[in-house]
């Protein structure tokens, strides 16, 4: 058995974290290999040190009956990666200048409209680095920027990190994966160790302030082609998922794409988008066809 | 996307099932015979999966929350991933149509729980060819 | 440069709810997922909701009913949706399920009849329901099942659903399923698989 004393080494039981694993999956689609147990005997020690619960099986029980969401909250908390940084999982904004990109142009071109604007929107942006880094790499990396519009919209219900996502300064820890060159083009040193980015790029993004799963707000997004929205809905308890899902299909145009973070998946929020695999990996599209 | 290890060239069976217990059961059951297993909790899931890599064998249980069997299995053999390997749907119900519904969805067969352990295995065995493992035997 | 900053998001959409209600019979199945979507806590739209769960053909046009029904958790919309767990439809009835599974203050009340339904199809989707349903007393209920119900695929739901919830006090009514139902292998299996871990687990 598990208790959670402070002088007491805190392990769970093969039994335990079988438990906790298949809940785990169950809930959020999300594995973690008997590989990680180290990692994750700590985390959940974490957990139940901080729920108050007097030990292991207290709280998995109470976590089990699913009636206060701020517990899976807290778990998944624990167990993800949260912190947010230029170019995290960039793999994807590889995805978006190839296929991603090309297939949209097409699409706009086929409707008479070669010159776009394409739509991308990121949601949440927390800080910004999102999507700077989109817009970086849209102007480094892809050959048609100068010939096709792009609107990058970002969006956060915080209004806070909003306001220095605006301001767009960042630390060493947020810059580390941006190449030093790009450092050296749209960055300037601010204080020691701290760059800001510059007018031209802070500029060419409009900030919103933005609850994905309030219906009537997400309203003033139509019509996007890529939206990027990583690492938050698998937070959010099944009916709030459901509605920002749907929320999100509604800000896509039929044919766009939705881009979760990489551990996640719409298997456990909703079916209303089709799986798309791209080379990168699976990406999300809002179905094309009859409205009937 | 759990997996019960088998032979490298084993054939390659998902076990679509929203009761882990029942994916348990049916994985040992066909990892026991050679095959290599891999699990998915719901049609969903199933897809993404088929998406990632092609499998051999499909094994797919009718009521799953997000998405029933019948869709998922539209899914594999329509435009989503577009697959021609066998499928067996195994349900719970036995409703008068629901044999017919899983052939028109796609399914190469429709059998009812509790399915006998070797009936599965002989049924796998058919579709997907004998697993490297039993091969060996 | 051609990242270009447009104020290009567009006004919301009408609010009125009679609008809103008419819009959930419009041809076209855009407007009536917005529609549905858009009544989100409003308690005079139930009926019309509710009309719409089986005749609905648009499938994220129903999930967009069923999100904004589940989240009124009232006893109109429990009821209205309890009869559909014995659909024919499969995509319906396990669409409802996922959405009675997000209605903890309204299912309680109408599990006594659905427990004692005699379709057993209706019984494996209500313990389907009881699966997720985050109630402290799920695990009561799917207990009662396990110890009372005569159909093994019910039961096999009900001990499926059970299991990751059960304690010690599981044990006796764990074990004396295969003694039910001899010939069923995967029950069997199931419990014998289960229940060594089940009586050492802290009570």
């Amino acid at each position: 058995m598990t208790r959670a004393t402070p002088t007491e080494e805190f392990r769970l039981t093969d039994a335990e974290f079988e438990r906790l694993r298949e809940y785990f999956y169950k809930r959020t689609g999300i594995q973690f290999t008997p590989a990680k147990r180290y990692f994750v005997d700590k985390r959940i020690e974490a957990c139940v040190r901080g729920s108050g619960q007097p030990s292991f099986a207290a709280w998995f029980s109470a976590l089990r009956v699913g009636d206060r969401p701020e517990m899976l909250q807290a778990l998944t908390n624990q167990l993800t990666v949260n912190e947010t940084y230029f170019m995290r999982e960039d793999y994807q904004f590889d995805a978006l200048l190839d296929p991603v990109l090309p297939r949209l142009l097409a699409e706009h071109a086929r409707a008479g409209r070669p010159r776009g604007p394409i739509r991308i929107l990121s949601l949440p942006c927390s800080t910004g680095e999102e999507p700077y880094s989109i817009a970086m790499r849209l102007l480094e990396e892809w050959p048609e920027i100068d010939r096709v519009d792009v609107e990058i919209h970002a969006a956060d219900i915080d209004s806070d990190v909003l306001a220095r996502a605006r301001h767009g300064s960042y630390g060493a820890r947020s810059l580390q994966r941006v190449p030093k060159p790009w450092l050296a083009k749209y960055f300037r040193s601010v204080t020691a160790g701290r760059y800001q980015i510059e007018d031209a790029i802070r500029g060419a993004v409009t900030f919103h302030r933005v609850n994905v799963c309030d219906t009537h707000a997400m309203r003033v997004f139509a019509g996007f082609d890529v939206i990027f929205c990583r690492n938050v809905l698998i937070y959010f308890d099944e009916l709030s998922s459901r509605r920002a899902a749907e929320n999100l299909f509604g800000a896509l145009r039929p044919g766009g794409y939705l881009m979760l973070g990489h551990a996640e998946s719409m298997s456990r929020i909703s079916p209303i988008f089709t799986p798309e695999r791209l080379p990168q990996g699976i990406a999300y599209q809002r179905p094309t066809g009859a409205s009937a | 996307m759990t997996g019960v290890t088998g032979p490298s060239d084993a054939g390659c069976v998902l076990v679509v099932d929203d009761a882990a217990t029942v994916r348990m059961y049916h994985s040992r059951l066909l990892a026991g015979a050679g095959f290599h297993v891999e699990q998915a909790a719901n049609g969903l899931e199933a897809v993404e999966s088929a998406l990632v890599r092609p499998f051999d064998l499909y094994i797919v249980d009718v009521n799953m929350p997000k998405m029933d069997g019948y869709a998922c299995v539209r899914a594999l053999r329509g435009e989503t991933v577009t697959t021609t390997a066998p499928i067996v749907m195994i349900s719970t119900e036995d409703r008068p149509g629901d044999a017919e519904r899983a052939y028109r969805a796609g399914a190469n067969l429709y059998l009812v729980k509790p399915v006998d352990a070797e009936r599965l295995v002989r049924v796998a065995t058919m579709l997907a060819g004998p697993p490297a493992g039993a091969r060996e035997r | 440069m051609a990242l270009v900053r447009r104020d290009s998001t567009t006004a919301p959409d009408d609010d009125d709810p009679q609008v809103l209600g008419r819009r959930l019979t419009d041809p076209d199945a855009e407007i009536r997922r917005r529609a549905a979507l858009g009544l989100d806590g409003v308690a005079e739209a139930v009926p019309a909701l509710l009309a719409r769960v089986p005749v609905e053909t648009d499938p994220a046009a129903r999930e967009a009913v069923l999100t904004t029904l589940a989240a009124l958790d009232r006893a109109d919309v429990a009821a209205g949706l309890v009869p559909h767990l014995a659909s024919d439809d499969a995509a319906l009835r396990t669409a409802v399920s996922g959405a009675l599974a997000a209605m903890p203050a309204s299912v309680p009340a109408l599990l006594p009849a659905l427990l004692a339904n005699p379709d057993h199809d209706v019984r494996i989707m209500t313990a389907m329901v009881l699966a997720d349903l985050p109630h402290p007393g799920a695990a009561d209920w799917l207990a009662g099942i396990v110890a009372t119900d005569t159909h093994p695929n019910v039961v096999a739901a009900a001990v499926d659903a059970l299991l990751p919830m059960a304690g010690p006090g599981h044990v006796e009514v764990l074990a004396a399923v295969p003694a039910r139902f001899p010939g069923d292998p995967f029950l069997r299996f199931t419990i014998d698989a289960a229940l060594p871990a089940l009586r050492e687990a802290p009570a």
